[in-house]
């Protein structure tokens, strides 16, 4: 039997980064929608696939799926083609959120209907990425978290 | 882009080429500071953050792979045993 994991009124955004220091600046990031979005994370995708394939029926579905293509036990991409597997996360929008800017990797996540975001290199960018997670949300997701923000 | 013609380049351009073109090789930590190493067409650059990927400290590019060897010993192989 599943047990319900999480009971939240909030939009939980799952991120999987083996990397404190990237899981730390997109905390933060959301952190201005704090009154409406929890980030939950996770070192790896293998952890992060676990803790969505076990999410009960009652359990609210995320809202986006942030991954980092590079990361130990089961990498961004690999987590992505398994959850494209799982009939409940087809319409779940998954970013691969990477260091990477390189084509095959982007083609990778359109060809797996997932974003692409290059993780930043300075402010502006980051200001500019926070806005793009939200805007891969539903329309009806996206207004309720900037209206709240 | 050559280095010398990178290293003329304002700050907020460097780091834009970077995002856009640049490849990344890896990450070490300096006392504090936390440094970026990227590759662009044939020569490295190392960006040094203030507060990280917000607030850059300085852009230092150099040829040559003798620099790398910090970022080296930061590549964890365990899972590769």
């Amino acid at each position: 039997m599943t047990m319900t994991k999480y009971t939240t009124s909030k939009h939980i955004v799952v991120y999987a980064d083996d990397d404190p220091d990237d899981v730390e600046l997109v905390q933060e990031a959301f952190e201005q929608f704090a009154s409406n979005v929890e980030v939950i994370t996770f070192s790896d995708g293998s952890r992060a696939l676990s803790y969505l394939r076990n999410l009960a029926e009652a359990d609210p579905l995320p809202c986006l799926i942030i991954l980092d293509i590079n990361m130990p036990v089961l990498n961004g991409k690999e987590t992505l083609l398994r959850l494209r597997q799982l009939d409940k996360y087809d319409n779940v929008p998954v970013v691969l959120f990477t260091t990477s800017s390189m084509p095959v990797d982007r083609q990778f996540a359109t060809h797996n209907n997932a974003g692409f975001v290059t993780k930043p290199l300075g402010f502006e960018q980051m200001e500019m990425i926070t806005h793009s997670f939200i805007d891969h949300c539903s329309e009806e997701t996206q207004k309720k978290i900037r209206r709240m923000g | 882009m050559t280095l010398c013609e990178f290293s003329l380049l304002p700050e907020e351009e460097k780091t834009a080429l970077l995002y856009e073109q640049g490849v990344y090789i890896g990450k070490r930590k300096r006392g504090g500071t936390t440094v970026l190493l990227y590759q662009l067409e044939g020569f490295y650059a190392e960006v040094y953050y203030r507060q990280y990927r917000r607030v850059v400290d300085r852009i230092r590019c150099f040829a040559g792979t003798e620099r790398l060897d910090p970022y080296l010993t930061e590549i964890d192989v365990e899972h590769l045993v």
